[in-house]
């Protein structure tokens, strides 16, 4: 009995992912174990980034009675095997079809996020866990593998760990010797690969459990404020607690005292419906707070341990040269930010006319260090400074707002507490983000009370700027 | 102003290597070929006595200039083979001239449609002076996924110069004999052949068993004893008008015989029959897999319907398509693209013929696109559902169905968020990149800017996050294409060009017109050193020939001698100088052509060639430097915006476990190659202080660790550790 159709897997990697490779592996494993096959590729052009497909046919017969039909394309419900080096390359192949209850599904964990997740000015993030549900879902058998792990582990390359678990799963006719002898007839990097496939073999049987990326951690409330704490609803504790732990370290105990000042009246007027509004309030209140001016900053970039921790990630020994240059372009907003008010208005009547397009400090030399030290260090006078001034003013003019809303609309408020995000970034940036809120808020109380409708589409639109097109690349030419 | 020295850019040729698959070339009579089909065409083209080959680099068929060109010394100049990459497709259909009086075998090769089209004036009179040498033209045919240029199909440029056209069945024993044949059959009927190989064709696998190369009739080696002239092969009248009517009446009649004497096409399945399907010799493999899954075919090519492929899809055969056509009710016509011009000849001859059989094709099949799996079978489960007796009928009807719901079920077995796309951009690293970067800001400046774009990587700058380039009328046009723009936008002509692009045609149709005409323009050559889109391909300015002789021809230097006086030299990393001197371009109003002149070399060249230095250096235990940038995730406010500036792969986000933050913060992963953009754009745009480049030395002698310590003791007194 003559076999209808192949065995047709797919590869989908990313540009430079080493599909390719793992296609020739097997190719060649195939052809060394006899059996007629072929494959083919969308390469796409020489660059490295875009997605990629690699397209495999195998006919389960060693000796068929006549030649093979293979074909270049896979068809809907078509896969017996697919193995994606990027999850979203899988859920690509199961929105066109490609993925039903026939396909074992191989697929690695970890996202490579697009370009278009990334130019959010928010969180555009699919989470991996979202896609790898939807494989599950749908395909016949799924097997997850933490596969950047499982190549640490092996000390060789995933797509040779692909190509083990390609094996593995039992759905080609081919054994592991063949698999490793596609690897040696290779003739690149023979060890390292047939380390990975040998990891790559036994992963089969412990698919990988999806982590949740970026879930919250909270940092433990300083001492001295347990009372204030306990007086709070209690879903509001840990995020108030991480607030305070990060006030008292930007600045002090007081000025994390004074934050629960500004807090606490919003929380009363939750008060008996949720914690909705005060949440916002306290999260965004806190991040606006401990804004990063340039004492932070310095403050941040000369933290103990920091250095080692680069060093690590760059794999440079202790006792090795290694140096950390910080790129910085401090303008004339964010000088005067950490002067005092009589300074700051001279610096900015100056204006930039000093710029010189950055600076580069080194910050392992002693000299480099020891400034960014010296900045940092201003921190207990920061509370004088025009920034420390000027910023306090507008959380002020905010948090009015969001009280005055209140009043009107809870729903209101919360998106009003949410206009925040507008005071986000450095220099120029910031400042048009604080100057936008600043226009926003005039005669902020009588408009709420004549134009309700207006204001909450003011509001509308201005968090739709903001995490739209911050950089108003989108207007019309001037 | 920024001077930049020329750099010493390897351009050795060194950067790939194509060995194995120039051994592949050299096999003898009766071994084994495994591997690509564009490489077992390149070996059928030595099989052939070839006399000189030619071509112009693009997907899916750089691969045969690329091995032809590492072959050079090894296998084409022994035998007296000539070899040229050439400076376009017009410079490579007009290689082919060789074969209009001598007895000489030549091949070229290019991507179709665009290529087709470059070449189109010498491909003309080419055809119309007709050949006596076998002439051979290999097409990349970009279409459908992958493909980078406009959907058009290379029928229409067959059929109205007479070549012959063959899309071959994708066996690659049948390809390499096919490859053979073309040249009997330019030889038998005077015409330049055309063979199209469709992107998934060109990199499918497969063996065959090979026979000897044939050293070329004549060549370097064997010369052609003399010079001749044949005023009937002008293309001046009298002889064009007689060459049209031998084309017609003589060489398209006598191609037409060779196909069906030599069996070119092909007739599968049962003698009898009422249905059968005519099919292009290319879309055979995607058929059978159809019927196969429909219930019509094993996997053996075994078809329960009569199917009369065609391997020479120009010109037909009226009598082997009437032979088909009789006895049948219905036939269906599987043809890629439109217009669908088989369909179209079929039902004419039918008619006049007088058969009655019907003709479907493009009622079931789609007008646009690519033939892909699911389409063809769609097409095809159309045309049994409807014109096939049972069991066939019900049997194909039920497979269909089931096929559908399954799919159906997998797509909605879930609620995800649609998969983001994932085009092709600039590497990691790419100096092309910084320039857009540069562009980026010079409109938030100044407000849009109209752009003329061009073929190359840079063409990736139109998509996200750049959106820069408004047009792209073909390679090399970029400028020529600005001329009526400027003026009428009020801004000068700005242009973006490749050095690719500016040896293709740029230089003469752009810049040497901009200057005669005195246009108001900016031309920005992006001179990374390499035809990069397709494979890194040397061009005239990089430095060496593609078999890796010094060579260079200078882009600054041609411009200066056509008179552009207004030329700067930018290193594109360093954002803020380069977006100077932009302005400054852009200011410098008046009637005449500003260039500037990105110069970096190509990353991916660069780092192939430094990545096996370093990794050699390193397991000699030599010292070796080591640099990536990274990012403070707790200065980074998570807004984004040097994503919106860069769009570099290794310049990623990480979700952040702070629950003050709002978004995830950026992050520059491993793959980092420590150009510097994501701190020179931070800088330039005046975004952050959270860029940091890290550098260390692995290796280090006891001289650098000695001194590491006393810094690392000065930094620890400053409380750093």
């Amino acid at each position: 009995m003559t076999a209808e159709r192949p065995v047709c897997v797919q590869i989908a990697a990313l540009g430079g992912q080493g599909g390719g490779v793992l296609a020739e592996w097997l190719t060649e494993a195939a052809r060394l174990a006899g059996y007629p096959a072929q494959a083919t590729s969308i390469p796409g052009v020489a660059q490295r980034t875009g997605a990629t497909t690699y397209y495999f046919e195998l006919f389960p017969e060693r000796d068929p009675a006549g030649t093979p039909v293979f074909s270049l394309f896979p068809d809907a419900d078509g896969l017996d095997l697919l193995a994606a080096l990027e999850p979203t390359e899988a859920g690509r192949a199961r929105e066109n079809g490609l993925v039903t209850a026939r396909t074992t599904v191989l697929t690695a964990t970890a996202r490579i996020y697009s370009t278009a997740e990334k130019m959010v000015a928010g969180d555009g993030l699919i989470p991996a866990a979202v896609i790898l549900d939807g494989l599950a879902a749908a395909a016949g058998r799924m097997v997850p593998l933490d596969l950047a792990e499982l190549s640490a582990k092996a000390g060789g390359p995933a797509n040779a760990v692909m190509f083990g678990a390609i094996i593995a799963s039992g759905v080609l006719p081919l054994s592991a010797d063949d698999g490793r002898a596609a690897i040696r007839a290779g003739g690149k990097a023979v060890e390292a690969n047939l380390a990975g496939f040998d990891v790559g073999l036994a992963a089969v049987d412990q698919p990988a459990e999806a982590v949740p990326e970026g879930s919250p951690v909270y940092s433990a409330p300083p001492p001295g404020f347990e009372d204030r704490i306990a007086a709070l609803p209690e879903a509001l504790r840990p995020l108030v607690g991480h607030a305070l732990a990060r006030l008292v370290d930007y600045q002090d105990a007081a000025y994390a005292g004074a934050y629960l000042d500004r807090l606490e009246p919003v929380v009363a007027l939750d008060r008996g419906d949720g914690v909705a509004l005060s949440a916002e309030v306290a999260k965004r209140l806190a991040a606006w707070m401990s804004y990063e001016d340039g004492i932070r900053v310095a403050q941040l970039k000369t933290r103990p341990g920091r250095l080692a921790r680069i060093r690590g990630e760059l794999g440079i020994d202790a006792d090795a040269p290694f140096q950390v240059v910080e790129y910085l372009r401090p303008g004339p907003e964010e000088i005067a930010a950490i002067l005092p008010p009589a300074l700051a208005r001279w610096v900015l009547r100056l204006g930039g006319g000093w710029d010189r397009g950055g600076r580069r400090v080194d910050t392992t030399s002693p000299a480099g260090y020891a400034t960014f030290k010296a900045v940092a260090a201003l921190r207990r006078w920061r509370p004088r400074t025009h920034g420390f001034r000027h910023e306090n003013a507008a959380i002020g003019r905010w948090l009015d707002a969001v009280v005055a809303a209140a009043r009107h609309d809870r729903a209101l408020a919360r998106q009003v507490a949410e206009l925040a995000i507008w005071a986000r970034g450095y220099g120029t940036v910031r400042r048009r983000g604080l100057d936008h809120l600043e226009s926003l808020f005039v005669n902020w109380n009588n408009r709420l009370d004549a134009e309700p409708e207006t204001v909450a589409a003011d509001v509308a639109r201005s968090l739709a700027t903001a995490r739209g097109d911050p950089d108003n690349d989108n207007r019309e030419a001037a | 102003m920024v001077q930049v020295a020329k750099r010493d850019r390897a351009g050795s040729g060194t950067e790939r290597s194509f060995a194995d698959a120039v051994a592949k070339l050299e096999l003898g009579a009766g071994e084994t070929f495994h591997g690509e089909a564009i490489v077992a065409v390149t070996k059928a083209l030595l099989q052939a006595g070839v006399s000189y080959v030619g071509g112009y680099p693009g997907a899916p068929v750089s691969h045969l200039i690329d091995v032809m060109a590492e072959a050079y010394d090894r296998i084409l100049r022994p035998y007296g083979i000539h070899f040229e990459q050439s400076a376009s497709e017009a410079g490579a259909a007009a290689m082919l001239g060789a074969s209009i009086h001598y007895p000489l075998r030549g091949a070229v090769t290019w991507k179709s449609i665009v290529g087709t089209n470059v070449a189109s004036d010498a491909l003309s009179n080419l055809a119309s002076a007709g050949v006596v040498g076998g002439a051979l033209i290999v097409v990349g045919e970009d279409y459908g996924e992958g493909a980078s240029v406009i959907q058009e199909r290379t029928h229409a440029a067959a059929m109205k110069s007479s070549l012959p056209l063959i899309d071959p069945r994708y066996h690659m024993p049948l390809m390499v004999d096919l490859t053979e044949q073309a040249f009997d059959l330019s030889e038998a009927c005077h015409l330049p052949v055309m063979m199209s190989l469709r992107i998934r064709a060109a990199h499918m696998t497969g063996s065959f068993v090979c026979r000897d190369n044939r050293p070329p009739a004549f060549g370097a080696n064997n010369p052609v004893p003399r010079a001749r002239f044949d005023y009937a092969k002008m293309v001046l009248p009298p002889s064009t008008y007689i060459q049209e009517k031998a084309k017609l009446e003589k060489r398209l009649p006598a191609a037409q015989a060779y196909i069906l004497s030599h069996g070119l096409n092909e007739v599968f399945g049962p003698a009898d029959g009422r249905i059968g399907i005519i099919l292009q010799g290319g879309t055979y493999g995607v058929t059978l897999q159809a019927l196969a899954r429909l219930g019509a075919a094993d996997g053996l090519g075994n078809s329960e319907v009569p199917l009369l492929v065609l391997n020479v899809i120009h010109p037909l055969v009226p009598e082997q398509i009437l032979a088909f056509l009789d006895g049948k009710d219905q036939v269906l016509v599987i043809e890629e693209g439109n217009p669908a011009f088989i369909e179209t000849q079929v039902r004419a001859m039918a008619q006049e013929a007088g058969v009655t059989c019907r003709i479907r094709g493009k009622d079931l099949l789609p007008a646009a696109g690519e033939f892909i799996a699911p389409v063809v079978r769609a097409g095809v489960h159309g045309f049994l559902s409807d014109a096939a007796p049972d069991p066939l009928k019900t049997r194909a009807e039920g497979r269909n169905a089931a096929i559908e719901a399954a799919a159906e079920a997998g797509r909605t077995a879930a609620a995800t968020p649609p998969m983001p796309t994932r085009p092709p951009g600039f590497c990691v690293g790419c100096p092309e990149r910084p320039v857009f970067t540069a562009l980026k800001l010079l409109m938030r400046e100044r407000g849009p800017i109209h752009v003329s774009g061009d073929i190359g990587c840079h063409t990736f700058a139109t998509l996200p996050p750049f959106g820069i380039g408004n047009t792209v009328l073909g390679y090399g046009l970029g400028l020529a294409s600005g001329g009526a723009v400027g003026p009428a936008l009020d801004q000068p002509v700005v242009a973006v060009m490749g050095d690719g692009g500016f040896w293709h045609n740029g230089l003469a149709t752009g810049a040497v017109n901009a200057q005669w005409q005195g246009l108001d323009a900016v031309l920005i050559v992006l001179e990374n050193g390499y035809a990069s889109a397709t494979g890194q391909q040397h061009l005239p300015s990089s430095g060496t020939t593609p078999w890796g002789r010094r060579a260079e021809v200078s882009i600054e230097d041609a411009l200066r001698g056509i008179g552009v006086t207004w030329i700067r030299r930018v290193d594109p990393y360093s954002v803020g100088a380069t977006l100077d001197v932009l302005r400054q371009a852009m200011d410098a109003r008046g009637p005449h052509l500003r260039a500037v002149i990105s110069d970096a070399e190509c990353m991916l060249a660069k780092k192939r060639r430094g990545n096996r230095r370093k990794a050699r250096a390193e397991r000699a235990g030599r010292p070796v430097r080591r640099a990536r940038f990274g990012v403070d995730a707790e200065v980074c406010t998570g807004d984004h915006s040097c994503v919106r500036l860069s769009g570099c792969p290794s310049l990623t986000l990480r979700p952040s476990d702070d629950p003050l933050k709002d978004a995830p913060t950026a992050h520059v992963d491993t793959d980092c190659v420590a150009c510097a953009l994501c701190g020179e754009a931070a800088q330039a745009a005046r975004l952050c202080p959270s860029f940091y480049k890290a550098r260390g030395t692995v290796n280090a002698t006891a001289w650098q660790r000695a001194r590491a310590a006393l810094n690392r003791r000065a930094l620890d007194l400053l409380g750093a550790s």
